[in-house]
């Protein structure tokens, strides 16, 4: 387990197969609920994933691909796609300023 | 990441009335995954071979999202058939089971870039309103579902 502090997190890559569907959706719900707070949202595919990315969120069924192309960087996996635990406890830490287990 | 355009063209031509279709049916998921590519192929967004790859991309990975809602679109090979982003708006009147899932509304995609970003932000936002995902699930028109997904959002003027 790697613990990120929040103001260490400053991209974060929605990694997705197609770009086109789920991981536009999430990026962009992401980028409104961080828009006060200096962290970029991008999406890419799983296979580009920038390596200067501080966090990569996607599909726990894309995770393992993910992982093999994250750069080392700590990807946090998601079963649903509105609502996961997961993507609300990053939310929270960046908007408390406070760390992330990942 | 832009945020930059209207409220007022927000739908910007993705969403068009014609592309809201209220009285579908479908006996199972894949059928309806057809349907929804038959009718961006109709709307001129996709050669027929997209609907292909919609099929794909939803056996390795479904495409619901939540609330009742799914957003078919077709794997990364698939976007060489897009021929211009459009979405479109399927309420199928018997709910189709989506693996254990009951799906109501589709919304399949065809896009090459980002254009539809914040109009799938503003479906996410509906879809976590338990009240507005209800009205769109039980939209009558297809002004209805346009008044839903163009509203302003609530941090823009």
């Amino acid at each position: 387990m790697t613990t990120l502090q929040a103001a260490d997190i400053r991209k974060i890559i929605v990694a997705c197969d197609a770009g086109m569907g789920s991981s536009v959706m999430l990026a962009g719900q992401l980028a409104r609920q961080l828009k006060k707070f200096p962290v970029t949202v991008a999406h890419s595919p799983v296979a580009e994933i920038p390596a200067d990315a501080d966090l990569v969120v996607c599909h726990r069924g894309l995770a393992e691909r993910a992982r093999a192309a994250a750069h080392g960087k700590p990807v946090v996996a998601f079963q649903i796609f509105l609502g996961d635990p997961a993507v609300t406890r990053i939310v929270d830490a960046i908007k408390n300023g406070t760390a992330l287990d990942v | 990441m832009s945020d930059g355009h209207s409220r007022s063209d927000k739908l910007g031509g993705l969403l068009e009335p014609c592309a809201v279709r209220l009285a579908e049916r479908a006996a199972d998921r894949f059928e309806a995954v057809s349907r929804c590519g038959e009718v961006l192929v109709e709307l001129g967004a996709v050669e027929p071979g997209y609907v292909a790859a919609m099929i794909e991309r939803e056996r390795d990975i479904s495409t619901y999202v939540g609330a009742g809602v799914a957003i078919p679109h077709a794997t990364a090979a698939g976007k060489a058939h897009v021929l211009r982003d459009a979405l479109a708006v399927l309420r199928f009147v018997e709910p189709v089971d989506w693996g254990g899932e009951q799906v109501a509304v589709c919304v399949p995609i065809a896009a090459i870039g980002d254009g539809h970003l914040d109009l799938l932000a503003d479906l996410a936002d509906v879809l976590m309103d338990p009240d507005r995902a209800r009205e769109l699930r039980e939209a009558a028109e297809p002004e209805d579902v346009l008044r839903l997904l163009g509203r302003p959002h609530q941090e823009d003027s």
